[in-house]
């Protein structure tokens, strides 16, 4: 019963994002080929627009609302939100999923209060700056091959910008001004607290977060994030490679095999940029109730359905970044190879969009899990989290992987670095740290704990961000 | 706003620009109806960006006369509002309480009673202690070991349930002993429940206790030292966290403690951190207690046998003379108390419990006075914040586990 619960599940996840990323290419071509009669190239980009950023991103966010209460409500051993039902299905709850639309429709009919002596442009104006640069970062990730359908290229990706990644950089500083807008502009010392902390965290963090990709950048020496020599596709390269009846296997140049202690860094401070648990001071809703605090119905709903968007969005550009975008791990010119694969090509764009967004759904269920199971930092542990650790291990990875990229331009050396550091990382989250291993000993000493075994304040932590997470 | 604090010097400078800028103090209210202040108790913070510089508590919202209302009621029927004083653990004011009246009666409860006091108030104390551990999780963003420890609570209430017939005002015991016995089973349900608390605190002790962020939180903040503690009055785990070693239990042994085989957990900072800690650590030692208690427990009555003190048999009200006069005389003028006063106290989870009865022989308390353990921590919250975060206030909020039940009587 439970397994044919998951199996089920997970033949609908992976069919809708198949489906989707199938229409996706199939209006593609389409438009492209309206567009070339009018004389227009290009309007395959449209079709991105429409299916991935306005369909999937947004029902992958609006699904997210519940999926994120739900997997929470599993780890702590409850059920969970089961309560609104459909008609005609008053005994099924659905997984909960019914609760999107009483959430909706809760939003959209509340009042949209606002407070006496705020200010009125600027309360009406913070929800949607702190919603649209969010929802644009996603306009430079590519989540498919480019490939010709009816005759004409059509790439997976809204706009296939030189410089992808400092897009997302720019645009991801502007989602700034949303959160401290909604706190000056709400007349409340709590939301102004809010929105002094969380401007404050996602400008410090930005530092941390742009070194964090140098490291990708200069190993591939572009900042081109899609079309054949953009980050993303040039991650299929393989370190070491053989072929085995026909199909290639080996170990793809993957970020986060070549540069392992970039990607925890990156993890990390665009974790901090989405402001959600254990970054959520600006929130803190048992201290200050947050930089939203006096926002109500549909404008509340806009700083909820952002913080979602920024989840996948995270994702997506994670996967992009750091986990060879759509390719499958290896096999990917065999499968591109196939006759009959050449002969459809939406069935082509189709497998491999779907292995992006089941990338994606992994490092979303990853951000969840974390979400439900650390404490909040405090501002300044925050602060002191992004300058005086991320920062300087940023500029020592950056520095070691540039020296080994120009001693060995295959990125091999760059690897075998990685793994060093992924085995340091391992080593060091599986043994027990020395205040366990020193509460043991008390503890064997006293045959039984108890009296006494607590043991003297220690700095002596391993000071890693691997122990943070 | 006010303007307090205000330290801007308006006589003008000759170089401008080195001139501090005009800046004043924030004041904010927390309370007294905030998600960190559990119980209603507002917080009035001067802020000096994110320092608290000044804190003024303000308590007085969940007053109700506990002592006046005592005044006006008989010995016994003063137990059902002493359930309302701590809530988390209504078993340990009941107990309490009627410990003080038996001192000051001058009367000794049978052995068997005695061990079912320790029984209801080491699982309460289980109870209060989940909770406080818990929130103090939630308030710093963890809400799973929150729920963890909302489950083992609720274990616990449910065999508090079976015991007394409520879930929070058990209104359990009575002078002289106890209003029943254990019901049928009921211990090895208790041995299973303690298997399952002691998995939720361990879970929650791995989710925290280790947990970085949760260690970078708590330790070092709201340090209070030794000395301070005692000049404030602290008492039970808040104190033993500064390193002194004082527990009623142990102090002045009540009930059966002295029989049992158990340790007081000590911490040496201070801080919110050991606070915590001395929680979970006390925990363990009162699955311990209950194991041992359950399994020493004599046999025998759960009541003295004297029909001045404790209602008679139902049947020997129905069926003979005595029987209705001790009835009705217990039940229209009250236990007679001797004249005296007597001051006893308890461990609670909190602290020292103190009660300080006086009778004039009425069969009502002439004066009914609850020493409630988280006042006297409760003022020292000025002391443990100012100069510190806002952010740190919350977990130093949680530790010191003020129920505003208690405080506020």
């Amino acid at each position: 019963m439970r397994i044919g619960l998951i199996l089920t599940s997970a033949i609908l996840i992976c069919g809708a994002f198949f489906t989707l990323m199938g229409a996706a290419y199939g209006l593609g071509g389409y438009l492209e080929d309206l567009g070339r009669g009018w004389n227009i190239t290009g309007l395959g980009h449209l079709a991105n627009i429409a299916i991935v950023m306005l369909v999937t991103v947004m029902v992958f966010s609006t699904l997210l609302t519940i999926a994120d209460r739900k997997w929470g409500s599993f780890i702590q051993d409850r059920v969970g939100p089961n309560r609104a039902r459909l008609p005609y299905l008053e005994n099924s709850p659905l997984g909960g999923i019914p609760h999107i639309l009483t959430d909706v429709f809760k939003m959209l009919t509340k009042e949209a209060f606002r407070p006496k002596n705020a200010n009125k442009l600027l309360f009406a104006l913070a929800p949607m700056l702190a919603f649209g640069p969010v929802f644009a970062l996603f306009a430079v990730v590519p989540s498919g091959p480019t490939l010709k359908v009816f005759d004409y290229p059509v790439e997976m990706v809204s706009t296939n910008l030189d410089f992808g990644i400092l897009y997302l950089f720019a645009i991801a500083s502007l989602a700034v001004y949303g959160t401290s807008l909604a706190g000056w502009a709400s007349n409340n010392k709590f939301a102004l607290l809010g929105g002094v902390r969380a401007s404050s965290q996602m400008i410090s963090y930005e530092v941390a977060l742009g070194l964090s990709l140098v490291g990708m950048m200069i190993a591939f020496s572009t900042v081109k994030l899609a079309g054949p020599d953009g980050i993303s596709e040039m991650q299929m390269q393989y370190l070491w490679s053989t072929k085995v009846w026909g199909i290639d296997l080996g170990l793809p140049a993957w970020g986060i095999f070549i540069q392992p202690l970039g990607f925890l860094l990156f993890f990390a401070a665009a974790f901090a940029e989405t402001k959600r648990p254990p970054f959520d001071a600006p929130e803190g809703e048992s201290e200050i109730v947050g930089y939203f605090l006096e926002y109500s119905g549909m404008q509340f709903g806009m700083f909820m359905i952002a913080e979602y968007i920024e989840v996948v969005v995270l994702g997506g550009a994670l996967v992009a970044i750091f986990f060879g975008g759509w390719a499958l791990p290896f096999g990917n010119e065999a499968l591109m190879g196939m006759a009959f694969m050449k002969a459809h090509p939406v069935l082509l764009g189709a497998i491999f969009g779907m292995v992006f967004w089941l990338k994606v759904l992994l490092i979303v269920y990853l951000q969840l899990v974390i979400r439900w199971t650390m404490p909040r930092f405090r501002y300044d542990q925050i602060q002191k989290l992004g300058w005086q650790i991320l920062l300087p291990t940023g500029l020592v990875n950056l520095f070691v992987s540039g020296a080994l990229i120009l001693w060995d331009p295959s990125l091999r050396a760059l690897a075998l670095f990685g793994f060093v550091v992924i085995g340091i990382f391992g080593f060091l989250t599986l043994t027990p740290s020395r205040q366990v291993r020193r509460e043991a000993e008390a503890a064997a000493d006293h045959g039984g704990h108890g009296h006494a075994a607590l043991p003297a304040h220690h700095d002596d932590h391993a000071a890693l961000p691997a122990n943070t997470h | 706003m006010a303007a307090a604090g205000d330290e801007y010097d308006p006589t003008p400078s000759e170089h401008e620009l080195e001139a501090h800028l005009q800046t004043r103090n924030m004041v904010i209210n927390l309370g007294p109806s905030h998600p960190a202040t559990h119980g209603t108790v507002r917080l009035r913070i001067e802020l000096d960006g994110e320092t608290i510089v000044k804190m003024d508590t303000e308590i007085g919202f969940l007053h109700r006369g506990f002592q006046k209302s005592c005044e006006n009621v008989t010995w016994t029927q003063v137990l059902p509002y002493t359930d309302r004083l701590d809530y988390t653990a209504s078993l340990q004011n009941n107990f309490g309480y009627l410990t003080a009246v038996e001192t000051l009666m001058g009367i000794e409860i049978p052995e068997r009673a005695n061990y079912i006091r320790v029984i209801g108030a080491e699982l309460h104390r289980i109870a209060s202690h989940l909770t406080t551990a818990g929130a103090t999780a939630l308030e710093l963003g963890g809400f799973s070991p929150f729920l963890y420890a909302m489950e083992g609570r609720e274990l616990v209430i449910d065999r508090v349930t079976e015991l007394t017939g409520a879930r929070l005002t058990t209104s359990y015991g009575r002078i002289g002993g106890l209003n029943r016995d254990l019901p049928e089973g009921w211990g090895d349900k208790v041995l299973k429940s303690l298997v399952k608390i002691e998995e939720v605190a361990s879970e929650m002790d791995i989710l925290l206790s280790r947990n970085r962020i949760f260690t970078d939180r708590t330790k070092g903040t709201g340090v209070i030292t030794a000395e301070d503690a005692l000049d404030f009055g602290f008492t039970g785990p808040c104190l033993r966290a500064c390193g002194i070693n004082y527990d009623i239990r142990k102090a002045k042994p009540y009930w059966a403690y002295d029989k049992l085989d158990f340790n007081v957990a000590l911490g040496h900072n201070g801080d919110n951190f050991d606070r915590y800690y001395m929680r979970m650590l006390e925990i363990t030692e009162s699955v311990k207690i209950i194991r041992q208690c359950l399994r020493d427990i004599p046999e025998g009555p759960v009541t003295i046998d004297d029909w001045r003190i404790v209602l008679p048999p139902k049947e020997d009200v129905y069926n003979s003379i005595e029987g209705v006069i001790a009835h009705f005389k217990l039940v229209m003028e009250g236990v007679p108390v001797p004249v005296g006063e007597v001051y006893h106290s308890t461990e609670s989870p909190n602290g020292e419990l103190g009660w300080y009865l006086k009778s004039d022989g009425s069969g009502r308390p002439y004066k009914c006075h609850v020493r409630a353990p988280g006042f006297q921590i409760l003022s020292a919250m000025g002391r443990l914040c100012e100069g510190r975060m806002l952010a740190d206030l919350i977990p130093t909020f949680d530790t010191i586990n003020m129920i505003g039940g208690e405080v506020e009587q």
